[in-house]
């Protein structure tokens, strides 16, 4: 049987260990909510995009803009990776990181000059350990991504699309479907695809009106498609982060309920352990006092 | 015909939204100056520029922000203001403004785009000393 005083040491350590769990969830917790409500209210932004394209493309017009158009030739391309700076988020990272291999080797097989940047901590860890080289890297997003931050990566993506330096930009993050379903998922940035495409809640709600366009609509569309594309990449960020931190939730929760189930176990192994010391202790005394006799 | 009369202002930047009250009127900066809306606009989607959005509240009173770029649909009593940057003008501190004149300054201004870059970044500042002068 084992020794109580150790089984008392580890007892100990759990509990502790399921202190700290508990808390990390707890303040997971707090922080998906401020960065759920922080992607409620971005998504009104996107949604007002929406409608007003889907009020430009009632009015017949053709859509060209240079960031719409794909490459035939796709030689230079970005991958943009989101991960976590802080880990025990699960297989959060993993999932992410996953995805960003089979790009990687995909791209390696095409012959295709990948230009990697990785946001997170975890995700620059990771690629050092596979030795892989990354040409960028951002370590200060954190639960709360600023458009400002977001808003100059997106920008020099779009010129550098525009001046044809590359031809292609995919992004590997976690994408919120719902607080209970997110997955790991490359979309393509760039070539922006079909703007059209995503809009079917705003076209339901399209009106008919003749809208007056100033200065026109082709200025308009000029400057939407960017800033559509911007807000694009935003979501992205926000959606990684609201994951991350569910993600955080949901393997804390675990961790936490582990070791209640750990704590139950070593109690009872315990009590055991000092009972059966106890008898032994009675039977030696029994044991002894019948010697005397 | 009540609610004829005032305008429902939705002003969103990407991060959030800032405003969506009930005002009688608004004055924006379009793309090549001012531009004032009343109730009863009729439907328009107009390119933004850089400067001062000011609106009378229902209740009375004027509040202002300085907007940067973006765009506006009017849409029966709906005024949405898209843009990616809104601070009230009250915020606004003249230090910093002169400040930002200075850095648009000392742009370099080598080729077309980056005159271009310099200009608006010029308009931009000076858009904000006058709003940090008026308020």
């Amino acid at each position: 049987m084992a020794n109580a005083r150790a089984i008392v040491k580890r007892l100990k350590a759990v509990k502790n260990v399921r202190k700290i769990t508990r808390t990390m969830e707890l303040i997971a917790t707090a922080r998906f909510k401020k960065a759920m409500d922080r992607a409620t209210e971005a998504a009104a932004y996107t949604k007002k995009l929406a409608e007003i394209v889907a009020d430009l493309s009632a009015g017949d017009l053709e859509f060209s803009h240079p960031l719409l158009e794909a490459r035939e030739a796709q030689k230079k391309c970005v991958l943009l990776i989101l991960t976590s700076n802080r880990g025990l988020c699960g297989g959060y990272n993993g999932a992410v990181l996953r995805l960003a291999m089979q790009r990687i080797k995909e791209a390696r097989e095409l012959e295709q000059d990948l230009r990697i940047e990785v946001s997170g901590k975890r995700g620059t860890a990771f690629l050092k350990f596979s030795g892989i080289e990354w040409d960028e890297q951002y370590l200060d997003f954190e639960d709360q991504p600023a458009f400002d931050a977001v808003d100059e990566i997106a920008s020099r993506f779009a010129e550098a699309y525009v001046r044809e330096e590359i031809d292609r930009v995919d992004v590997v993050y976690t994408r919120f479907k719902t607080v209970s379903r997110q997955s790991a998922v490359m979309e393509t940035l760039l070539p922006v695809g079909d703007l059209a495409e995503e809009q079917d809640d705003a076209k339901a709600g399209g009106s008919d009106l003749q809208y007056e366009f100033l200065p026109s609509a082709e200025e308009i569309l000029e400057e939407i498609v960017p800033a559509s594309f911007k807000a694009r990449v935003f979501k992205c960020f926000l959606d990684a982060a609201v994951s991350e931190q569910i993600a955080r939730m949901v393997a804390m929760k675990g961790a936490t309920e582990n070791a209640d189930e750990m704590i139950r176990d070593f109690s009872q192994q315990y009590n055991r352990a000092r009972q059966s010391q106890i008898t032994s202790e009675l039977a030696e005394i029994i044991g002894g006092a019948a010697a005397l006799e | 015909m009540s609610t004829s009369r005032q305008l429902q202002l939705v002003l969103v930047t990407p991060e959030q939204t800032l405003l969506d009250e009930p005002v009688t009127a608004v004055r924006l900066p379009l793309f090549d100056g001012l531009a004032g809306l009343r109730p009863g606009r009729a439907p328009m989607v107009g390119r933004l520029g850089t400067g001062e959005l000011r609106f009378d509240a229902v209740g009375g009173g004027t509040r202002s922000y300085y907007v940067d770029g973006g765009f506006v649909q009017v849409k029966g009593t709906v005024v949405s203001v898209l843009t990616n940057r809104a601070v009230p003008s009250n915020e606004i501190d003249r230090a910093e403004a002169d400040k930002l004149l200075d850095e648009a300054r000392s742009m370099p201004a080598a080729t077309d785009e980056a005159y271009d870059e310099k200009k608006r970044a010029e308009d931009r500042a000076r858009q904000l000393q006058a709003i940090a002068a008026r308020s």
